[in-house]
């Protein structure tokens, strides 16, 4: 195992991403109520807005977060040749996705605390 | 190659999409999420167009990606044909069923 | 080095693994007494000559051109003959050697690098230069020469392609030895046919395989780019042709001197 700043990153990045994979699916089976009609679709909407799920939601913003800017960092990379800042880039969007999550993170709860 | 692009472009248009979708459904009021509320929003064509298109790219992109971490090994590698249309029709399948989602919202 | 590092013993703690009786790789301690200089690699031949004759290593030239004393160094791929003893020695007077990750283990250091050449041979690492030779030499400008980004300069020591994990996967993957080769060639403006070297690194096993770990650029012990050479055949491979055209332009003004 040859461990890096880089090693974890991208190791973050498939994980971030398979879980958004999966949590895609059941997304949008949990949507796809609609096509059962207006009651079904409230009734599973309210099961998964419940304040157990408002807390995994937080994991989830913490995944599209971390992973969008992880790819935003790739991006960069990639058009303007930037990989002597490899180290810089890899913290900065360590730190900013730990930043987008806990700001994100505090207004799910202030929400969900005001009965939103 | 191919994977690789096609990864790259639905990355850059989920930038935008996710960014939207996020904004105005978890951090704009109303906050609890019911059946009027999401067809108020579909009523107008452009969130309709802005839904359609955001789910395809999101499907594209998470198949693609998938794809890419499965044949990331070697065993797996040597079916990478048979897996590429597994995902490909995956993600019709899945995109019918979203586009069907979508058109539910009109009743 | 002050007169107390002189005289300070260190322990070499190597990865021992000798195929007829071990069935698990094993960590053996050596103390070897540092002298001002001594790199790892003199480090193993004291311990080969008056310690334990059974430690096997690969070395041939002594100052890093070889390339042939690649190891895993206190968890970094590098030179054991360019890596002076005392830089790597840990706060518990430890350096930990080992093979190159990733590899099939031949014997303690040695490691199998079949993979390695059948990739590298892929690639077409040899120059296809054009049937007019110029009389007298090939002219490049500068703007040429610093495009390269000194890629002739690998060694082949094996250190990127170990410490990549998408190998550690998949061996079908071409490496960035490999890449680093192709962009070397595919940049070099003698060389016929760069759309054909570029259709080869855009397959499946090529530059798309890269996800951009960076492993190679720290441990390549000469300071190379593979990272990057790999991010300027993603974009050359996306224009393929065209780039042909221009080098098959560029290569009939190769007698000429350059325009400063
Ligand atoms: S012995 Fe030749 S590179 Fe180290």
């Amino acid at each position: 195992m040859y461990t890096s700043t880089g090693f974890i990153s991208w190791l973050l990045r498939r994980i971030s991403g398979v879980a958004l994979v999966l949590y895609l699916f059941t997304h949008l089976w949990v949507i796809g109520a609609a096509n059962s009609g207006t009651q079904v679709f409230n009734a599973r909407l309210d099961a998964v807005q419940t304040p157990i799920f408002k807390l995994f939601e937080i994991a989830l913003l913490a995944a599209v977060v971390y992973h969008a800017l992880d790819g935003i960092r790739l991006l960069l990379i990639h058009y303007f040749d930037l990989t002597e800042y490899r180290k810089t880039l890899f913290w900065a969007v360590f730190i900013a996705s730990a930043i987008l999550t806990l700001a994100g993170g505090i207004a799910i709860l202030a929400i969900m605390l005001n009965g939103g | 190659m191919l994977t690789f692009k096609i990864q790259r472009w639905s990355a850059i248009a989920l930038l935008f999409f996710l960014t939207v979708h996020m904004i105005f459904m978890h951090y704009v009021p109303p906050f609890h999420i019911t059946f009027d509320v999401v067809q108020a929003r579909l009523s107008t064509p452009t969130w309709k167009i802005i839904d359609i298109l955001f789910l395809f790219s999101v499907l594209v992109h998470a198949m693609a990606g998938s794809y890419q971490v499965i044949t990331d090994f070697e065993s797996a590698f040597n079916y990478r044909k048979a897996l590429a249309w597994a995902s490909i029709i995956i993600v019709i399948l899945a995109f019918i069923y979203g586009a069907k989602t979508i058109w539910a919202f009109q009743l | 080095m002050s007169n107390n590092d002189i005289q300070r013993t260190v322990t070499v703690r190597i990865q021992r693994f000798n195929p007829d009786v071990d069935k698990k790789p094993h960590m053996q301690d050596y103390q070897v007494k540092m002298w001002p200089g001594m790199t790892i690699l003199d480090a193993l031949h004291e311990i080969k000559t008056h310690q334990d004759g059974s430690v096997t290593y690969r070395r041939s030239c002594r100052h890093g051109i070889c390339g042939s004393c690649a190891m895993h160094i206190n968890g970094r791929n590098t030179l054991a003959c360019k890596t002076p003893i005392i830089n790597e020695v840990q706060k518990n007077d430890t350096v930990t050697i080992g093979p190159l990750p990733y590899l099939p283990v031949i014997k303690d250091m040695v490691v199998d690098r079949t993979s390695f050449w059948e990739q590298y041979l892929r690639v077409k690492p040899w120059l296809l230069p054009p049937n007019d030779i110029p009389e007298k030499e090939f002219r490049m400008s500068q703007e040429e020469v610093d495009a390269l980004h000194d890629a002739e300069a690998c060694i082949m020591c094996g250190a990127c392609y170990s410490s990549c994990a998408v190998i550690g996967l998949n061996k079908k993957y071409l490496g960035p030895h490999a890449l680093l080769k192709a962009f070397l060639r595919v940049l070099d403006p003698r060389d016929t046919a760069p759309a054909e070297r570029l259709e080869i690194v855009s397959q499946a096993d090529g530059v798309a395989r890269c996800h951009t770990i960076f492993n190679c650029i720290d441990a390549c012990p000469k300071g190379l780019n593979p990272t990057q050479a790999i991010e300027t055949l993603r974009k050359l491979a996306q224009k393929r042709q065209k780039y042909e055209e221009a080098r098959r332009e560029r290569q009939k003004h190769l007698n000429e001197p350059i325009p400063s």
